[in-house]
């Protein structure tokens, strides 16, 4: 079989797991849909394992395949197949989003068994998956956009999956959206390309883009400048991030999956899948570059101080990803992919942990009432430990090979990119710090009471509420009520996490500068032409900054032991020395309070105006009214005259005959 | 095969006929019966069509009213072939919703109901200037009716408001039309309405001006688009729930066809001098229609205004006188009309589980017990804010492409209408199927003959969003010949050297 | 001393006489008199029977002979150029004859016969249209008076036939009374015509305005003209002189409403073709601006009048107005289209008209509301074979497609613009939009079963019902009426969708006045 049927396989399995986990949703008994799912995403994780062996037989030059079924619509230079491409790039990302998307869908089922949109769940999630391959494997820009619409719409419905909420159903609103304003970027985009280039296809728009393109024309930027947009809106780039903590509404898995390891990292794979077109335009690939490193550290700031357990890592996540749009916007792709791995493995990682604690919590989320669970929770606590170094880039970890080899590039380029490495390290420099402030308040200190409850041997039985409103949930659709489940007591949940801190302690293996590099030379073939596919930093200057960012880090650990253990409460003294930038960090610097100031109410007032003033006044008032009102004074008229009386009509009758009169003398002279 | 288009245009009323002399539970059935043959004759069209060849095809042209030099001339070709199906897939569901259902003086509902499907029929079928008028007039007879008749509040006042601001419209088409025939009449030639004709004869540029704004006037009311959609509010508020998918799913269609069919081939020059002009409404009605879709209580209006939206989305597309952007626009017409029917469908059944209620404020929590019927809504809603994977989301990205081409700053904004679509529909999905269970909603899941009305459309919308190109090949030829004169003004050329001659002249 | 043998010598040339194409007038004449005597017998059986049966029988005769002489084309006038009987006049007269057997038919069961006298009331009718057809074949100024007068006289009488009630005898009266003030602008306005032109031929006149030594433009002959025009205006109740109208529809038996509101307006039009198309073409440059202004100012006035009526009499009084201003769309242009668009409305507009007169005489019999809108409430299930005539006839009035209606606007239309009117053409549609108001209104009243009480009060009933007021009763009262209706409508729907006939007949009339364009 040749690389792309392989990949035709890999969008089949989940599209059938989807399709019988949604029509047999009624009658299919117990867990089996979960299992179902499973098997499916397993499936086309086993098929990319096939693609990457065909594509890894080809000869390196041509290690690309396109294959397409059927046109799927074409009208004058709009011509568009549907048709997927097969590198290593895709096989790299098909390889990392079904094998960690294989893992969660174990994990959750057992987290959402209690649940009675079980199948719905499962079938959501194979239908996300599909979307997602699809994605990284369509071959040509209009089809990019579906998956790119379609992982959105799956976010959408997970996000709100527990949809008695108000809450969720308002951050699936919100994500949708943002998505939506992406897509229409990558719309746009897609225009200028096709006018530009008469292509809508890769190989044939990289193939005309260097000879239509002048270096930095304006056309060529604006259309990466749109693609920027796509790809900040799905990864959560400022400014269109602030969906991503409220998507944390959506079940544990669902963050692990989509906002940690898979979707949010779509704009990464973009920018480096169109990476001609970036390198055609070096501006907006710098822009890409500034703001990838400002979200980097705003993301990270944040961090900093927020008590919702999942909102520190989704904010981490933000941040982490920050580092990736750095390194492909400055051309260090393998690099910026690298780090995509090996979050996807140590964030999922933490996320599983995250929604174990929670699990053991009954559902709450905030961390000022978390503590001690290092004993009840032996097996979470080391999972998520290990998640945290390697996030926090410990030596030798996964994450400490990844995120520094992205900055010794930067550094590479010599220059401004200086800066923004700078920047990097101080957002490492956080990262640490904000990383074990988790470990060491949910894990360490005196056992909170559901800790001592669960060394006792069974779970907290919290009545259930919404952790972000506090009201009292409506259980009967099914959010996991009293019956939680945490890693501990669970097998799925364990079978899951257990390889995933394997990979997170040891993933960086692949790219140990100067001895493997393994990761580098496979993505290679795709990134040939890229013409800074020489000059890379030499291993020594990359141990350099290893060394760097492993004191850092360690040093930053060290910072966050002290805060939090030896001397606890010196956090409460720097908030009350600085509640204003507390707030201000608290609060997210204001994004949400600003949009909603300058998008959501204008619209609901240009709404609220158009009903009343413009639909009543004008369409009916003036149009209509006036009409009739011209009708209606005319009736009145005419019965005003029409008064019965022959006197009244005589005089009619006079000034008639005499106007006609008058008029045909006039016309005579 | 021969297809008899004579058939396929009064199979309806016959049956509705027919139905008015069997007893009094049969009509229904007879109705539906005819709605169903017609469905098939026009797959069986499909078929058969012919779409390497332009021009028309099964034509019928019959002298008709010589003195007025009026023919019976009908005819498919690219342009009306899939509002041909969509007319006859629409009108079954529509029917057998209305079947199902306990209806006071049944036959003449179901009468009604079928000679309305003619009337449209005719409309979209008919080669004559004239004609067309006829039926563009006749179809407000059995809407009037239905409305008034079997509608629900106000429904007097408002299928009086729907007749009159449509009729006028149309009325002043009707005089636009004759001045178009007669004016175009060489001395000594005789006057022919026939579309053929005309688009051979021509008027003076001055005179096309006023002419294509009277039939403007006629099309942008029967669409509706701002701000001629006064009737809108009202009518859809008061008209029976299958009539009022029918008003809003096909017969849209008409007015946006009409300028695809007699506009643009026969008064290039007009249509190109008020582009520009034609084009701000367009957006305009774009933005407006989702900004107040985003703000409406009323389910059935949130549709409404989102129709405005889409009909000004199509507008923009015919009138961006380009290529992609006509054949999105007449993509568009098709999915609208496929959306927009189990739309109100579905909605029809919400009102029914919160007590007929239809205030957003009311509804909500409904999927848990209907979990079908969410479903159906959730890949309607998906569609109609064009996602991408559906035809409407090809049909829109073709008409902004088209927009982009030379107008470009009024596609960007158009394509603001595209996000705040997303932002109604879902808003609209969310608000009856999510959220706290509203006071009044008993939610149970669609029944099985509901079921058979609603599926089937979904499964067309989801066929089609695979694959498009069905419709695309054959629509193609006919609409780049139809704008091609147009087009070719719009490029700085000579209309009527571009014109490509029709076949059968 | 007078020369008595050379008196007696010299002979006196009478005129000659072409007796068959003076038949059908013969004919009336002859039913007139055999009616007026037979009405003198006492027996009810003549009185109900016989009387209704002679006359309907000395119109069908008419018929007969008109289809006889029917023959297109320009004819010689007759009688030393006092009438000429070509298509023009016989095709208008068939109108007649045809309003006329429908008056007869509805007034079998009416009061005013039988308190005016059977005899007097059909012979009154059957001379009123004698005079129509004189005025319809009318070749010059004094037979074109005559005949006005002729028409008129009798209806004076006809419109206060109801002797016992107040508003029929105030409706005879005001209708004698305008009429007259009518008759004489008219006459007024012939003589100047003449005095102009020094011709009373019509065809004098012609070749005077086209000759050297009369410019178009002679104050004396616009002078004539616009008072001629002024008397036409008031049979055709063109506004400002149609002031009469609403009054004297209401005012009159249902009947002779009937009869006045299609056939005087056919008569009106007859002669305005024939006088302004024929003897004043030449001026048309002149004239047709002024009355293409009256043509709109009644097209207004008419629509308008009649949104806010609630007697159906009343309202279809003003609608008359309104096609009045339509109607005077075919005169204005002065083409030989616009006569035959003109001859085919009058046709369409007696169909559409008689429908809806019909079902107002069927049920203001049985309803104690009279011709009042609430009378017609909920139609639609308890007697649809009257409503559905009523609905064609209102959607044919309102120019709906597949009604003849339609066709007869779109004909008009066409003309208008052919004649470089197209601005009167616009006026038209708008004028019919418009009328929806009242049309529908009508329409919505019979089938959807409510009535909005916004206008004045209620009618007080006019006649004594023909039933017992009870639903059962009511449907059998007067199959005679349904009939006409049902008959009437269905035409109105046949010429609507296949027109033809109609049109070939418009053919012929236009093509009996050569001179025009």
């Amino acid at each position: 079989m040749s690389a792309t049927s392989y990949g035709w396989l890999v969008l089949a399995f989940p599209l059938a797991g989807l399709l019988v986990t949604s029509l047999g949703w009624r009658v299919l008994p117990g867990r089996t849909a979960g299992w179902i799912a499973s098997g499916a995403i397993l499936g086309s994780f086993l098929a990319s394992l096939g693609a990457l062996v065909q594509v890894q037989d080809l000869p390196r030059e041509e290690r690309h395949a396109v294959d397409s079924i059927w046109t799927y619509a074409a009208t004058g230079d709009f011509d568009v197949e549907v048709g997927i491409f097969v590198d290593p790039l895709a096989v790299f990302m098909c390889l990392v989003v079904s094998g960690v998307s294989f893992l969660i869908h174990v994990y959750s089922i057992s987290y959402v068994s209690g649940d009675h949109g079980f199948a719905r769940f499962f079938a959501y999630l194979n239908y996300f998956v599909f979307s997602m391959l699809l994605l990284v494997l369509a071959g040509n820009f209009i089809l990019l956009i579906v998956g790119w619409a379609f992982v959105g719409a799956a976010s959408y419905l997970l996000i709100s999956f527990w949809y008695r909420r108000d809450t969720a159903t308002h951050a699936g609103i919100k994500a949708f959206v943002m998505n939506v304003i992406g897509d229409v970027g990558l719309v746009i985009a897609a225009f200028l390309i096709l006018n530009e280039t008469g292509q809508l296809d890769y190989l044939g728009v990289f193939e005309r883009a260097p000879e239509v393109f002048a270096q930095n024309d304006g056309t060529i930027v604006a259309t990466c400048l749109l693609l920027l947009v796509g790809a900040f809106a799905k990864s959560a780039q400022l400014p269109l991030h602030t969906w991503l903590p409220d998507a944390m509404e959506g079940p544990t898995p669902v963050s692990a999956l989509i906002h940690a390891a898979t979707m949010v990292t779509a704009g990464v794979y973009l920018i480096a899948r169109t990476f001609p077109l970036f390198e055609l335009a070096p501006t907006a690939a710098d822009i890409g570059a500034i703001i990838g490193t400002a979200t980097l550290v705003f993301a990270a700031t944040v961090a900093l101080v927020q008590t919702d357990l999942k909102r520190v890592i989704a904010y981490s996540t933000m941040s982490q990803i920050g580092y990736m749009v750095l390194g492909v916007s400055v051309a260090a792709y393998s690099a910026g992919l690298f780090h995509l791995m090996t979050h996807a493995f140590f964030k999922a990682l933490l996320f599983m942990g995250a929604g174990s604690v929670i699990g053991a919590m009954a559902g709450i989320q905030d961390m000022d009432r978390m503590g001690g669970f290092r004993k009840a929770m032996p097996f979470t606590f080391v999972t998520f430990t290990i998640g945290a170094l390697a996030l926090a880039a410990f030596p030798f970890t996964s994450g400490f090979f990844s995120k520094d080899e992205v900055l010794a590039y930067t550094i590479n380029r010599g220059g401004g990119y200086v800066v923004l490495a700078l920047a990097g390290y101080f957002g490492a420099a956080l990262t640490g710090f904000y990383a074990f402030r988790m470990v060491f308040r949910v894990f360490g200190g005196e056992p909170v009471p559901e800790a001592k409850e669960l060394e006792g041997g069974h779970a907290a039985h919290g009545e259930p509420m919404n952790p972000m409103t506090g009201e009292p949930e409506d259980t009967d659709v099914g959010f996991p009520g009293p019956e939680h489940n945490v890693a501990e007591s669970s097998p799925p949940m364990k079978f899951a996490m257990a390889p995933l801190a394997f990979l997170a302690l040891v993933a960086g293996v692949v790219g140990i500068p100067g001895v493997t590099d393994t990761l580098e030379h496979f993505l290679e073939p795709t990134f040939e032409s890229s013409r800074y596919i020489d000059d890379h930093p030499s291993a020594g200057a990359e141990w350099v900054g290893l060394a760097a960012g492993g004191i850092i880090s360690v040093a930053s650990i060290y910072v966050a032991y002290v805060f939090f253990v030896r001397r606890r409460g010196i956090t409460l003294e720097l908030r009350d020395r600085f509640p204003k930038v507390h707030a201000f960090l608290f609060h997210k610097w204001y994004f949400d309070e600003l949009y909603d100031a300058v998008f959501v109410r204008p619209t609901a007032t240009a709404g609220a105006f158009g009903r009343r003033v413009v639909e009543t006044d004008f369409v009916q008032g003036f149009i209509v009214g006036g009409t009739t009102g011209i009708v209606r004074a005319g009736t009145s008229f005419a019965r005003a005259i029409q008064t019965g009386f022959l006197r009244a009509y005589a005089l009619l009758l006079l000034l008639g005959v005499a106007g006609l009169v008058l008029y045909f003398l006039l016309a005579s002279s | 095969m021969t297809i008899h288009l004579s058939i396929v245009l009064f199979l309806p009323l016959a049956a509705g006929l027919v139905g008015a002399v069997l007893p009094r539970g049969m009509a229904r059935w007879a109705v539906l019966a005819g709605t169903v043959a017609v469905l098939a004759y026009a797959i069986a069209m499909i078929a058969d069509f012919d779409s390497a060849a332009g021009g028309l095809q099964y034509e019928t042209n019959d002298q008709w009213i010589e003195e007025l030099g009026i023919r019976y001339q009908l005819g498919v070709d690219g342009l009306n072939l899939f509002m041909v199906l969509l007319t006859a897939i629409a009108w079954v569901p529509c029917t057998l919703w209305a079947a199902v259902r306990e209806q006071d003086r049944p036959k003449l509902f179901f009468f009604y109901m079928g000679l309305a499907e003619t009337a449209v029929l005719g409309a979209f079928m008919a080669q004559d200037l004239a004609l067309f008028i006829v039926f563009f007039d006749l179809m407000l007879v059995p809407f009037y009716f239905l409305i008034g008749g079997w509608g629900t509040g106000d429904r007097v006042r408002a299928t009086t408001k729907f007749v009159i601001y449509t009729l006028s419209g149309s009325l002043l088409m009707l005089a636009a039309a004759i001045a178009l025939g007669v004016l175009a009449t060489p001395d000594g030639g005789q006057l022919s309405f026939s579309l053929e004709v005309l688009e051979q004869r021509s008027v003076p540029e001055g005179t096309q001006h006023w002419i294509v704004l009277l039939f403007a006037l006629a099309f942008f009311v029967k669409a509706p688009l701002f701000p001629l959609h006064g009737w809108v509010p009202e009518t859809y508020r008061s008209t029976p729930i299958p009539v009022l998918a029918l008003l809003s799913g096909v017969l849209s269609k008409v007015g946006v066809y009409g300028f695809l069919r007699i506009v643009l081939p026969v008064m290039p020059e007009g249509s190109q001098h008020w582009q520009e002009l034609f084009i701000v409404i367009a957006v305009f009605s774009i933005l407006y229609g989702s900004v107040l879709a985003f703000s409406q209580d009323n389910v059935r209006l949130v549709v409404a205004y989102s129709s405005i939206a889409q009909l000004g989305f199509i507008v923009l597309g015919i009138f961006a006188l380009d290529d992609e952007g006509a054949q999105g626009a007449v993509l568009q017409m098709l999915n609208h009309g496929l959306v927009v029917v189990p739309l109100f469908l579905i909605i029809g059944l919400v009102a029914a589980r919160s007590g007929g209620g239809e205030s957003l404020k009311e509804l909500g929590g409904m999927a848990f017990r209907a979990p079908v019927l969410a479903a159906l809504f959730l890949i309607t809603t998906f569609a109609t804010l064009a996602m991408p994977g559906s035809a409407n989301f090809i049909g829109e990205v073709l008409v902004l492409f088209g927009s982009f081409e030379d107008k470009l700053v009024y596609g960007i904004v158009a394509s603001v209408g595209v996000v705040l679509a997303a932002v109604y529909m879902i808003r609209l999905f969310q608000r009856v199927m999510h959220n706290r269970v509203g006071p009044a909603v008993r939610s149970r899941d669609i029944g099985g003959l509901d079921l058979a009305a609603t599926a089937p459309l979904v499964a067309v919308i989801v066929a089609l969003g695979l694959y498009p190109q069905f419709v695309v090949e054959r629509t193609e030829k006919t609409t780049f010949q139809q704008i091609a004169a147009a087009k070719a003004l719009a490029d700085g050329g000579e209309a009527r050297a571009a014109a490509p001659a029709r076949q059968g002249e | 001393m007078i020369d008595v043998a050379g008196i007696a010598a010299s002979e006196v040339k009478a005129p000659v006489i072409d007796y068959k194409e003076l038949s059908p007038l013969l004919a009336l004449a002859g039913g007139m008199v055999v009616v007026l005597m037979v009405g003198l017998l006492r027996p009810r059986f003549v009185r109900r029977a016989l009387v209704p049966a002679l006359s309907a029988g000395a119109l069908l005769i008419a018929i007969g002979l008109t289809i006889w002489i029917w023959e297109p084309g320009d004819r010689q006038p007759i009688i030393e150029g006092a009438l000429s009987v070509d298509a023009l006049a016989l095709g208008i007269s068939v109108l007649f004859y045809v309003a006329g057997l429908v008056t007869i038919v509805l007034s079998l069961r009416a009061n005013a016969p039988s308190e005016a006298g059977h005899g007097e009331y059909h012979a009154l009718l059957l001379g009123s249209i004698a005079g129509m057809v004189v005025l319809a074949q009318a070749e010059n100024l004094v037979t074109l008076f005559i005949g006005i007068e002729l028409l008129s006289i009798p209806l004076y009488v006809l419109c206060a036939t109801e002797l016992r009630q107040r508003v029929s005898l105030e409706s005879g009266l005001k209708y004698l009374v305008v009429g007259s003030v009518g008759s004489a602008t008219l006459l007024y306005g012939l003589a100047m015509i003449y005095g102009a032109t020094g011709s009373m031929q019509f065809g004098g006149i012609g070749s005077a305005i086209g000759g050297d030594e009369l410019s178009a433009t002679d104050p004396l002959l616009l002078t004539g003209i616009a008072l001629a025009a002024t008397g036409l205006a008031f049979k055709a109740s063109v506004a400002p002189f149609h002031q009469w109208t609403p009054d004297v529809y209401q005012g009159a038996p249902t009947p002779i409403t009937t009869f006045m509101a299609v056939a005087t307006k056919a008569a009106a039009f007859a002669v305005f073709l024939r006088l302004f198309g024929q003897a004043l073409g030449l001026a048309q440059l002149e004239w047709a601006p002024a009355l293409a202004v009256l043509a709109t100012v009644t097209i207004v006035m008419g629509n308008v009048g009649a949104i806010a009526q609630r007697s159906l009499k009343r309202m279809l009084a003003w609608s008359g107005v309104a096609q009045a201003g339509y109607l005077l769309a075919g005169v204005i242009v002065a083409s030989e289209l616009g006569a035959r668009a003109t001859a085919f409305y009058l046709a369409v507009y007696l169909l559409m008209n008689v429908t809806a007169f019909a079902v107002v005489v069927a049920r203001e019999r049985v309803s104690e509301r009279g011709d009042d809108l609430a009378s017609f409430e909920g139609l639609g299930t308890s007697q649809p074979w009257l409503a559905w005539p009523m609905t064609i006839a209102m959607l044919s009035l309102a120019g709906f497609p597949a009604t003849a209606g339609f066709i007869g606007k779109f004909y008009l239309i066409d003309a208008a613009v052919a004649g470089d009117y197209t601005w009167l053409g616009i006026v038209i549609v708008i004028g019919s939009v418009v009328s929806l108001g009242y049309y529908l209104r009508v329409v919505a009243v019979m089938w959807m079963g409510r009535f909005e009480i916004e206008m004045p009060g209620p009618a007080r009933r006019l006649v004594k019902p023909a039933a017992g007021w009870s639903p059962e009763a009511d449907a059998l009262a007067q199959p005679e009426v349904a009939a006409i209706a049902i008959l009437f409508a269905a035409a109105t729907i046949v010429f609507g969708i296949y027109p033809d006939p109609l049109f070939d007949l418009a053919r012929d009339v236009g093509s009996s006045l050569s001179s025009l364009r």
